[in-house]
């Protein structure tokens, strides 16, 4: 369905090895051209490393990178469609704003007059029109990335790859700052890859969203996917704020599992995962979509017993722990203010669980 | 407590300087010197072949710091870009190691080295490369400078090494990134952040090859002086007040090309992380 010149990015078998240590095994996935993709996953996991390869800072230990169905995986980072955004301090300290943006389209010896109309044009997409003579240590971080972006972008080339961009900047200009980058994005309507190990930001930016651990691509997928309905068991502990249950699988019929978490058993739908009887798998489901059931429970909701622990208060939703049986903490959140938001007594026998399909299966 | 570095300062520092300007204006006595204010000092100066030396001296110094420099910085490169980030520290303090060596021996050391039947004579000799020993290397102005540059460069490799170390490597990548360049990436890039350095390390150069006596002595060959040896040989005539007119003068000199330095880098950048 998908025509190949539509792909912007594609990866194949790439690995990369530092001495011993292998920081990336074998990755194979391809971005659609004019994505925001993102690549996600907690640190020195090998994102990075990924992200690098693409832009060609670093050279593949095996396997290939193609842009735009070219093999570039020879090609140093100039001389491939891509340019890359660093996390900071990645601006020339010695040129103001105005030089910082045009020393790209002067190596490539522009016109004067057009090298002044990019970059004003430029400046003014990126908010900092009348910065032109500002040196980079008169301007604060988002503006210093705001000048970078602008380095990139007015080379007008094809990848945008963004490597922690905003990781210096303090929580609520990163929200903002994370709303920009997908204006501009929008805007240019070039692909951009980012880089992040906040799942907040990815999910804010991106349309689709990788996860990267442990040197592998755990799981792709859109960022509603990626959040609500996580294949992977680790891509369900990363994202969101899930409880995760081991169990074994009892019985399988049409469709559904039925998974013994030794001290209850719940009824979970397989959607297409594999899983035969015996098998060791987990059940994941998010805190918001858990309830505490203090009283009869609804036959059609999936219950376990627990003891309540204790209620954290955290502003915008309230945490209520619970144990299990078996020992382990789980998490059941709802909003402030809404039902149930209240502490029950420490101690008191209560059931937790959900109605319908709310918990998702994972073998792996 | 904080007020020891202003005693300090004033103690060792403010104080002997102005001491050296107020005397070099006293009346010369057989032994020593007697309150008054007469310019006779500089005037001895300037009207004898002691300021036409010292020009020669600054010629020399300026000579030194070029070949510092021709050296010196493309090694402060090369530690800074080829080494390690964790290896960097210890290959610069190999350069430092030769400081430990008393500095008479240091210098006294290269006329085995530069001399007629010297290490780099015999083996251009045995080489084939000459035939007859090259003696313009010791005992000559050529051999000052040689001597200079061989106890001064480890200074510009420290300074152009400081200056670089405090470049972010996200810049060389933006560099390769947008295709900058071998030649370009050192002339657009390093040589001006790193210029502060540079200009510090050739102040240290600078000054050290004009007053540093014990080079011209031992590598000069008769009639060689820089300005240190004009003011020794002032003090060793009893001449108190024209040495310290000649200290006088080099303390004009180096706050002069501190000043121009100032102007031109902003020398306080050299203590300042880059942002």
């Amino acid at each position: 369905m998908t025509d190949p010149s539509d792909i912007a990015v594609e990866v194949a078998d790439l690995s990369k090895n530092y001495g011993p240590v292998q920081a990336l095994k074998s990755v194979s996935f391809s971005i659609e051209s004019g994505r925001y993709y993102a690549l996600l996953g907690p640190s020195g996991g090998g994102k990075t490393t990924l992200l690098r390869l693409i832009g060609g800072f670093l050279r593949p230990s095996a396997g290939r990178v193609y842009l735009h169905g070219q093999d570039v995986s020879h090609l140093p980072p100039d001389r491939r469609p891509t340019s890359m955004v660093f996390q900071n301090y990645a601006l020339f300290p010695h040129m103001n704003v105005e030089r910082n943006v045009s020393y790209g389209l002067k190596l490539l010896k522009a016109p004067a007059g057009e090298i002044r109309d990019k970059v004003e044009r430029m400046l003014a997409m990126v908010g900092l029109e009348g910065y032109n003579r500002r040196m980079p240590h008169e301007l604060s971080g988002g503006q210093q990335q705001r000048v970078q972006l602008a380095r990139s972008l007015v080379l007008e080339r094809d990848v945008l790859l963004l490597d922690e961009p905003l990781a210096s900047l303090d929580a609520k200009l990163r929200k903002d700052m994370c709303l920009e980058l997908k204006r501009i994005q929008e805007k240019v309507g070039i692909t951009f890859i980012h880089v992040t190990h906040n799942q907040e930001e990815a999910l804010t930016v991106a349309d689709r969203i990788a996860i990267i651990a442990d040197g592998e691509l755990v799981e792709e997928g859109s960022a509603r996917d990626i959040y609500e309905t996580p294949e992977k068991r680790f891509t369900a502990e990363f994202i969101g704020d899930n409880n995760v249950l081991p169990g074994v699988v009892a019985n399988l019929s049409d469709g559904r599992v039925t998974v013994d978490l030794g001290f209850a058993s719940v009824d979970v739908a397989s959607h297409g995962v594999a899983a035969a009887t015996g098998d060791d798998v987990a059940v994941s489901v998010r805190s918001e979509l858990l309830r505490i059931v203090d009283g009869e429970p609804d036959a059609a909701w999936q219950i376990m017993p627990a003891t309540y622990v204790e209620a954290i208060y955290l502003g915008l939703t309230v945490s209520h722990l619970v144990r299990l049986p078996d020992g382990t903490e789980i998490v059941a959140r709802v909003i402030s203010g809404e039902a149930n938001d209240g502490a029950f007594e420490a101690g008191k026998e209560i059931a937790v669980g959900w109605p319908g399909d709310r918990a998702r299966l994972h073998v792996a | 407590m904080f007020y020891v570095p202003v005693v300090f300062f004033v103690l060792f520092f403010a104080a002997p300087m102005a001491l050296t300007v107020v005397w070099s204006v006293f009346e010369r006595t057989q032994f020593w010197m007697e309150p008054g204010f007469t310019l006779f000092a500089y005037d001895n100066f300037f009207t004898s072949a002691r300021a036409e030396n010292y020009l020669f001296s600054m010629v020399h110094g300026a000579a030194a710091v070029a070949i510092s420099f021709a050296i010196g910085f493309p090694i402060a490169v090369f530690i800074r870009r080829r080494v390690t980030r964790v290896a960097q520290h210890r290959v610069i303090l190999l350069f430092i190691l030769p400081f430990m060596i008393s500095e008479l021996v240091r210098v006294f050391a290269m006329r085995p080295v530069l001399g007629r039947h010297g290490i780099i004579n015999s083996l251009l000799i045995d080489l084939g490369i000459i035939s007859e020993p090259i003696t313009a290397i010791l005992f000559s102005p050529l051999g000052v400078i040689i001597g200079d540059v061989m106890s001064f460069l480890p200074f510009m490799i420290f300074a152009g090494f400081l200056a670089l170390e405090a470049v972010q490597n996200y810049i060389f990548e933006v560099c390769d990134d947008l295709g900058t360049g071998r030649v370009r990436l050192f002339t657009h890039i390093i040589l001006p952040l790193a210029a502060p350095g540079i200009f510090a390390g050739a102040v240290f150069i600078f000054v050290n090859s004009l007053g540093v006596a014990l080079v011209p002595t031992l590598l000069g060959g008769p009639g060689a002086v820089n300005a240190g040896l004009i003011a020794n040989q002032a003090i060793v005539a009893l001449d108190f007040p024209l040495a310290m007119a000649i200290s006088t003068i080099m303390v004009v000199t180096l706050v002069a090309l501190l000043y121009i330095g100032h102007r031109l880098f902003d020398l306080t950048r050299i203590l300042e992380p880059i942002s």
